[in-house]
């Protein structure tokens, strides 16, 4: 096939017709799926969201906001909302801090680096569902609970660590750490390895040490790649539900809980409809702000460093 | 002490750390694994070490009630119906994009900009709702029409790199007397492979580890995926954890077989999903 520039012709309106009628033909699929999967359900999570609907009968009366009200009324509801806001951020954060360091280690000279990349890469890889059924196991507060037996053997008392509130939320955390700081150091090496060495070479011409060089050379580069692994990583975060419901359930009580198990919970088990989708609505208005928020401090990380 | 000294030394000390950290987090794997070739008693008293006797009964205990096999064929099923939906879509919706620039077009990569912004979490509950309506609740042809909600995000991986082809490309194929259906299943499909086993990779990842949507939508054994066998592996073996290990490992060997042979491609989706998400 001889890609040749052609001559530039006159397009008519009618010579676009045939052009853009096969576009649309390609496009209807797409079009299709997101009026059902989309569109419709979303303009129905909006109307229910008003209404004392509950899932099947068929007199609902519209009770404006009052939804949105017990919401914020609701303990075990508040709950699910600090929660999801506290994974979301703190993981955020803790695997942001880990994996830069672990990526640039990563990406230095060493033996078996190939397998130690893989291996942090990997322990991503699995469902999170069954990561988290695993680490119950290891969390296990009978004999057979091997951290506990662990903390025997080196003679502490053993930790109720998924029976309480503050030990169940850490334990969540520590292992959604353990399962993307691997993951997020693979992003971040891609982007270390796009730093033009010349960077480092003219440093090293100019006396500059290894902390220096981090502050100036490879952090900044950076900013694009931390900007995007935040990002997957807050908007992930909002939207968490496999992990903690198979780690904890939601418990103890309903100090892990998610804002997706909730609106889960409420729609479908518990016959709120309008309640889950006033939460539904609400949860896709949060997302869509962070969303709108962290492109607007990427571009003017990436102004100021560029 | 000279450069290369010193270069060796650094070399050496990272080698050592990042090696103990990597065999540290690589503990909970090894505790699944090894516990799976134990009986109940050695994994009790010996939850790390080696089997005092090697047990190999796990592996066919874990088969005996026939749900496993059903269950990795369902998961084959949806992952393969699921994910080669998703990548047509996707990859038709990007060539409608880029063949013709018009308003219209315009109009739709802007709608299917903030498409890709709404949560599932959104339209869940109208979905379960119109999944009941139609029967398509506990169907695994229902849960296949749900994953073409990911076609979106395969577009959005698919047009970026689909934009970067010559436009001379389309012309010059329209001179010749091609349609558009030719020309994408001739020209475009074939350039833009590395994108395309980029996407099949990365959603074949997500699709198989789903736990969201077969767990509300799939409620009976005969229909449940590999990652729902696991989850009610831990109620139905409450009391024999080596079998649970067992599932486990079952379960995790293709994955890991695939992260063996697809790492790269995980990476580049990774590295492209970035670049757009």
């Amino acid at each position: 096939m001889k890609a040749q520039l052609m001559p530039h012709r006159h397009h008519t309106r009618a010579a676009n017709l045939p052009d853009n009628l096969s576009a649309l033909w390609f496009l209807l699929p797409i079009i299709i799926v997101f009026g059902v999967l989309t569109l419709i359900p979303l303009i129905q999570t909006f109307f229910y969201s008003l209404t004392d609907y509950d899932g099947y009968s068929p007199n609902l009366n519209f009770i404006g906001l009052q939804n949105y009200v017990t919401i914020f009324q609701d303990p075990s509801l508040l709950q699910a909302l600090g929660f999801t806001l506290l994974y979301a951020v703190s993981t955020t954060l803790i695997i942001t801090m880990l994996a830069i360091p672990l990526a640039i280690t990563l990406n230095s000279a060493m033996w078996g680096r190939g397998f130690a990349r893989s291996l942090f890469f990997f322990l991503g890889v699995p469902s999170q569902a069954i990561i988290g059924l695993v680490w119950k196991f290891i969390f296990s507060p009978l004999d057979t609970g091997v951290l506990n037996k662990f903390l025997a053997g080196i003679g502490l008392p053993s930790v109720q660590w998924l029976a309480q509130d503050n030990t169940a939320k850490m334990c969540v955390i520590i292992v959604a750490v353990w399962m993307q700081v691997g993951w997020h150091a693979t992003l971040y090496l891609a982007y270390l390895q796009i730093i033009p060495a010349d960077l480092y070479e003219q440093s090293m011409v100019d006396g500059a040490n290894g902390m220096e060089r981090f502050m100036h050379i490879t952090l900044p580069q950076l900013v694009p790649g931390i900007a995007v692994s935040m990002f997957l990583l807050m908007t992930g975060g909002l939207k968490i539900y496999d992990l903690p419901y198979t780690l904890t359930s939601g418990g103890p009580g309903t100090s892990t809980n998610t804002i997706t198990q909730a609106i889960i919970l409420r729609g479908i088990a518990q016959s709120k409809y309008g309640l889950g989708s006033a939460l539904a609505t609400l949860f896709t208005i949060a997302c869509i702000l962070v969303i709108v928020l962290q492109m607007k401090a990427t571009n003017s990380l990436e102004k100021r460093f560029a | 002490m000279n450069r290369s000294q010193r270069f060796l030394l650094g070399k050496a000390a990272r080698t050592v750390i990042v090696l103990a950290l990597a065999l540290l987090c690589a503990l909970p794997l090894w505790y699944v694994l090894i516990n799976s070739f134990k009986s109940s008693i050695d994994m009790i008293t010996n939850p790390m070490g080696l089997p005092k006797h090697w047990v190999f009964s796990n592996f066919g205990d874990a088969f005996s009630d026939g749900t496993m096999l059903r269950s990795f064929a369902n998961t084959i099923i949806l992952t393969v119906a699921g994910v080669f939906l998703q990548v047509l879509i996707g990859s038709m919706a990007a060539f409608g994009i880029v063949y013709k620039r018009s308003t219209f077009t315009k109009i739709v990569g802007g709608v299917l900009m903030v498409a890709f912004s709404i949560p599932l979490q959104a339209t869940l509950l109208p979905q379960f709702k119109m999944a009941a309506a139609v029967g398509l609740v506990n169907s695994l042809l229902g849960l296949v029409v749900l994953y073409t909600g990911s076609s979106v995000f395969c577009y959005f991986l698919i047009v970026g790199y689909m934009s970067s082809l010559p436009s001379e490309l389309f012309e010059a194929a329209k001179i010749d007397g091609a349609g558009a259906g030719r020309i994408y299943v001739r020209i475009v499909l074939p350039l833009i492979k590395p994108i395309l086993t980029t996407v099949v990779v990365f959603q074949t990842m997500s699709t198989w580890n789903d736990f969201l949507l077969p767990s509300v939508f799939l409620s009976s054994t005969d229909k449940q995926t590999v990652v729902l066998q696991v989850y009610n592996a831990v109620q139905k073996f409450s009391t024999n954890w080596p079998l649970f290990m067992t599932i486990t490992v079952i379960t995790l060997i293709p994955v890991f077989i695939f992260f063996f042979f697809c790492q790269k491609w995980i990476v580049s989706g990774l590295v492209a999903g970035s670049v757009k998400g």
